[in-house]
């Protein structure tokens, strides 16, 4: 050891002072756990000492720190000891606040457990049971809101007036003992622990000859020494350093010094080490040396002590360790579901990228059955950012379908869905960042009364979504009407924003993603290069051709339809949309579907977003149709269809892809006034709203 | 599915297990390999246990950030890291700047010692899964002061050529869970490809007519063994005919 040099480079002065190593304190992991148990259920507001267990061991590898350990199980003082390794009686002090554990008097502290290891060794407690000279202090202060540990040790080791001197040198086992010697002394250890019903001796006598070893307990002394002008102690020494015993070797020689001090010339210790590398044990590394002891002051007051451990920086004070990221529930919550999601790709899909998914922000522009599942599916996949967008309250027919709300959330009124959403959410998990905005959508064919405040509610909440759109990366449309749907396709096409759409009917189901336009400088020179195949709309027989793009001859139709030629909701549309809850009979209005089916668009509405997210262009990508084999998927999730039409009466879905409509009412550079630049698009559109809400000129301007 | 084929060669029943681990203590008291047996206050339930303590030369807040931004991490944690070191600098200042009187008046008595703050200390536990019908490791890893390290930090702590092999071998599937007795948080080797592994190793052994110890030789599986907690296993391994018994004497434990 590096730190052992300035004993061999003064090993000639004859007055050398035997140094001992000191205990570094090692808590397990699981002490903190349990210490935070015992305040909480047990200790609460009781500062009375409290009685531990620690221990340590003599068979470590070279370079390890002496150590005393304490367990989770250190609390329970007369539990068994691990195997192999000597107990240390410890006294705990948990104070109930910072200022009692900085004022409390260490000393103080030190000097009464001095007292009482002095005690035990004049009355002869120690000599009977001489593990009671290894003891510790440990004060604790645990603040339970930050999960903050303060603590402090002290290994209170009794002093001698004056230094001890050295008579030889320490040698390593071997190189004084015979190998023969060694096997004796190694069987006549086994032979003591076995005697004293224990796997590890803290102090033993010794006495040997050229072939034999003999060990006594201390407390055989008078009938084991007939001459007491040498006598060879052990000590189970958890050190490893080549110079230096460890601290328990400490009380020992006081309390050799106070029992026969006068007697005793030299003293040989055996610092006993015992390990066993790769199943093969040895004991030929401990130490040996003979020491002369200093005599102790004729009275009988207890000698000065020292103890108190040093912080990592080498100074007197106490130790803080921060257990927030590894006892904060919130913490643990947010690692344990970062880490399951990571066993997903671990196990099945190494190329998975997480933090795709998990950065993106989405907005769900409703909070309804579908808003509900598309949510709960969204936090499964580890995604933070959840926004709300909602204006109705919550009704008693709601809980049962939309799992994000329950019985109480509809008394007096009802909460606002989008707000109870965020509220639940970050019950269910606290690293979520969920926002609600109980706030309406307007929509088309829905005229609002022309009083000024109406019209500039309205202009607010155009605003607003527009603000949110630019906020986030995927837009839901979750509504339950078509036409409340029309706005934020137009605002999210205009910027560039993949939209996810889910609309239910009774047993039938589409998810989809909208065609994502290209971004408006790449789109003349991408356009011109482009020689994908004919672009006819795919819901009307015409062959007109969409945009710019050159008309090829194709051998499928609908299959290959890069992303930024697929349409979008309204595309197949031949109305615009209007009122579609007006002239209706009321189930034509009703929104009912099988139960299950929210369930399964949901799902399927995120599970069609990941997969497009792991697509290398993303919104730009090919649309995968039904009739795409399995055997080279797009994605390491596999296909990134347009569509999903489900069939629930079948149960079966298809994947239908079609292009977009270039006199679409929604994304069609019509319906955008032709402008490229998404600002003056969307403030048109808006503008347009607001002014000519029931004039119908989408209606008549789209389609014509 | 794991689940669904009890009965086959590569199961291992819970009666099955504990004889294993009965056997693998007792060989282990004999070669002191530090393994012990852990049971819950007045019941059968337990699990095997062993803490090993490795020196580590690494400052592990640097090497952490170079794990983080290569792949393994979001940069969301990574942030959150950063944040969680900066609040433990400032408290540990705190701690600090709390004055003593103590002086550190030893006479020379103390030998220098060597900062021991890089020493890591790694706890494993082997449980039962009745899911899986197979032992499972969990396993945490934290400083002297009792601080668990995050997943991040414990593959910093592996050597780096180690490090790519397994976090690219398919067995390597860790996740993070309560500990099923003690209900604190520790790192779990996902169970389910166990017996997927297992049951090449058990079919040979039993057409060579050799005596198989499951649970020993779970221990020994490459993957495993890979861990830092390694070398022990191969111990064990080498010397595992001694204390196996025949897979057809376990068998005889299981419920028909």
């Amino acid at each position: 050891m590096a730190s052992d040099t300035s004993g061999a480079a003064t090993s000639s002065v004859a007055d050398l002072k035997l140094q001992f190593a000191p205990f570094s304190s090692a808590l397990e992991a699981g002490f903190w756990h349990q210490l935070t148990q015992k305040k909480l259920n047990d200790y609460r507001l009781d500062e009375s000492p409290k009685c531990i267990k620690g221990y340590y061991y003599n068979g470590d590898p070279v370079g390890l720190p002496t150590r005393l350990t304490l367990e989770f199980s250190a609390f329970d003082a007369d539990g068994p000891t691990p195997a192999h390794c000597c107990p240390a009686i410890g006294t705990l002090y948990n104070t109930n606040t910072l200022d009692a554990f900085k004022t409390s008097d260490k000393k103080a502290l030190l000097e009464k457990e001095s007292k009482e290891i002095w005690d035990d060794i004049q009355s002869g407690a120690a000599l009977k049971d001489p593990s009671i000279l290894s003891r510790f202090i440990l004060l604790t202060f645990a603040d339970l809101k930050k999960y903050h540990f303060y603590y402090w040790f002290c290994f209170p080791a009794l002093c001698f007036p004056e230094a001890i001197k050295i008579i030889q040198q320490p040698s390593v086992l071997e190189q004084v003992f015979s190998a023969k010697q060694i096997a004796a002394l190694q069987e006549a250890y086994d032979d003591l622990a076995i005697k004293r019903e224990t796997s590890a001796v803290p102090y033993f006598l010794m006495k040997y000859t050229d072939d034999t070893v003999q060990l006594a307990p201390l407390g055989d002394w008078d009938t084991f020494f007939t001459d007491t002008k040498k006598v060879t102690v052990g000590v189970y020494d958890p050190c490893t350093l080549s110079q230096h015993p460890g601290w328990p070797l400490r009380n020992l020689l006081i309390l050799l010094a106070y029992q026969w001090g006068s007697k005793l010339d030299t003293v040989e210790v055996l610092c006993f080490r015992d390990r066993t590398l790769q199943g093969s044990r040895s004991i030929q590394h401990s130490l040996i040396f003979q020491v002369k002891l200093p005599e102790l002051p004729n009275n009988s007051a207890c000698p000065k002590s020292v103890g108190w451990e040093k912080n990592p920086k080498g100074a007197m004070g106490p130790r803080m360790v921060n257990l927030s990221e590894c006892m904060d529930p919130k913490r643990l919550a947010e690692s344990s579901v970062d880490l399951n999601l990571k066993l997903m790709r671990w196990r099945l899909v190494p190329s998975l990228d997480l933090d795709k998914v998990v950065s993106t922000k989405c907005l769900l522009l409703g909070a309804g059955t579908l808003g509900c599942n598309v949510a709960r599916t969204l936090m499964g996949w580890g995604v933070r950012h959840i926004t709300f967008v909602d204006n109705a309250n919550i009704s008693y027919s709601n809980p049962v379908r939309q799992p994000l709300y329950e019985f109480e959330d509809c008394l007096g009124g009802g909460k606002s869905k989008a707000m109870a959403a965020v509220d639940r959410l970050n019950k269910i998990f606290p690293g979520v960042i969920s926002k609600g905005y109980n706030m309406s959508i307007p929509m088309p064919g829905h005229p609002v009364s022309f009083s000024p405040a109406t019209q500039a509610q309205a202009q607010r909440d155009v605003e607003q979504l527009e603000k949110l759109i630019s906020e986030h990366d995927v837009v839901f449309l979750l509504m339950d009407t078509r036409e409340s749907r029309w706005l934020p396709t137009v605002i999210a096409g205009s910027k560039r924003k993949l939209v996810m759409n889910a609309a239910l009917g009774f047993d039938t189901f589409v998810v989809m993603r909208h065609g994502l336009k290209q971004p408006p400088v790449s789109q003349n020179v991408s356009a011109g290069a482009d020689s994908s195949p004919s672009c006819s709309s795919a819901s009307s027989s015409s062959s007109t051709p969409a945009g710019s793009a050159p008309s090829v001859p194709a051998s499928s139709l609908f299959s290959n339809i890069p992303g930024h030629k697929l349409g979008c909701y309204f595309c197949n549309d031949v109305v615009a949309p209007g009122d579609s809850t007006r002239d209706r009979t009321l189930d034509q209005q009703c929104t009912v579907s099988r139960p299950g089916l929210a369930m399964i668009a949901g799902a399927l509405a995120v599970e069609m977003m990941v997969s497009i997210l792991q697509h290398s262009e993303g919104g730009y990508a090919v649309a995968s149709s039904s009739d795409d084999r399995m055997n080279e998927p797009p994605t390491s999730l596999g296909l990134v269809p347009h569509q999903i039409r489900g069939f629930l009466a079948r149960f079966d879905n298809v994947l239908p892809a079609s292009l977009a409509f270039d006199k679409c009412t929604a994304c069609s550079p019509t319906s955008t006034n032709g402008r490229s630049e998404p600002q003056v698009a969307v403030w048109l559109v808006v503008s347009s709203i607001v002014n000519c809400w029931s004039t119908n000129v989408y209606e008549q301007g789209g389609g014509k | 599915m794991t689940q669904v084929s009890t009965g086959s060669e590569a199961d291992c029943m819970e009666e099955t297990f504990h004889h294993c681990c009965q056997l693998l203590l007792q060989q282990s008291e004999q070669l002191r390999d530090g393994w012990s047996w852990e049971s819950v206050q007045g019941s059968q339930v337990g699990y095997l246990k062993k803490t090993v303590l490795r020196s580590v030369d690494i400052n592990l807040s640097s090497v952490w950030d170079q794990v983080g931004s290569s792949s393994d991490s979001g940069s969301h944690s990574v942030c959150h890291q950063q944040q969680q070191e900066k609040s433990a600098l400032v408290a540990s200042y705190d701690a600090d700047s709390i004055k003593e009187d103590i002086t550190d008046d030893d006479g020379g008595f103390c030998a220098v010692s060597k900062d021991s703050r890089k020493v890591l200390q790694y706890e494993y536990h082997i449980l039962y899964s009745c899911s899986y019908s197979t032992p499972v490791l969990y396993f945490r890893a934290f400083t002297l002061e009792g601080r668990s390290l995050s997943l991040e930090e414990v593959w910093s702590s592996v050597h780096p050529n180690f490090r790519i092999r397994l976090q690219n071998s398919p067995l390597n599937t860790i996740t993070q869970q309560e500990h099923p007795l003690l209900g604190q948080p520790f790192f779990m080797l996902h169970p389910c490809k166990t017996e997927e592994f297992m049951r090449p190793v058990l079919q040979l052994a039993q057409d060579q007519n050799r005596p198989v110890n499951y649970v020993l030789t779970w221990l020994s599986v490459p993957s495993l063994t890979q861990q830092p907690q390694a070398k022990l296993m191969l111990q064990f391994f080498a010397s595992h005919s001694q204390v196996a018994v025949p897979m057809r004497k376990l068998k005889k434990c299981r419920a028909p």
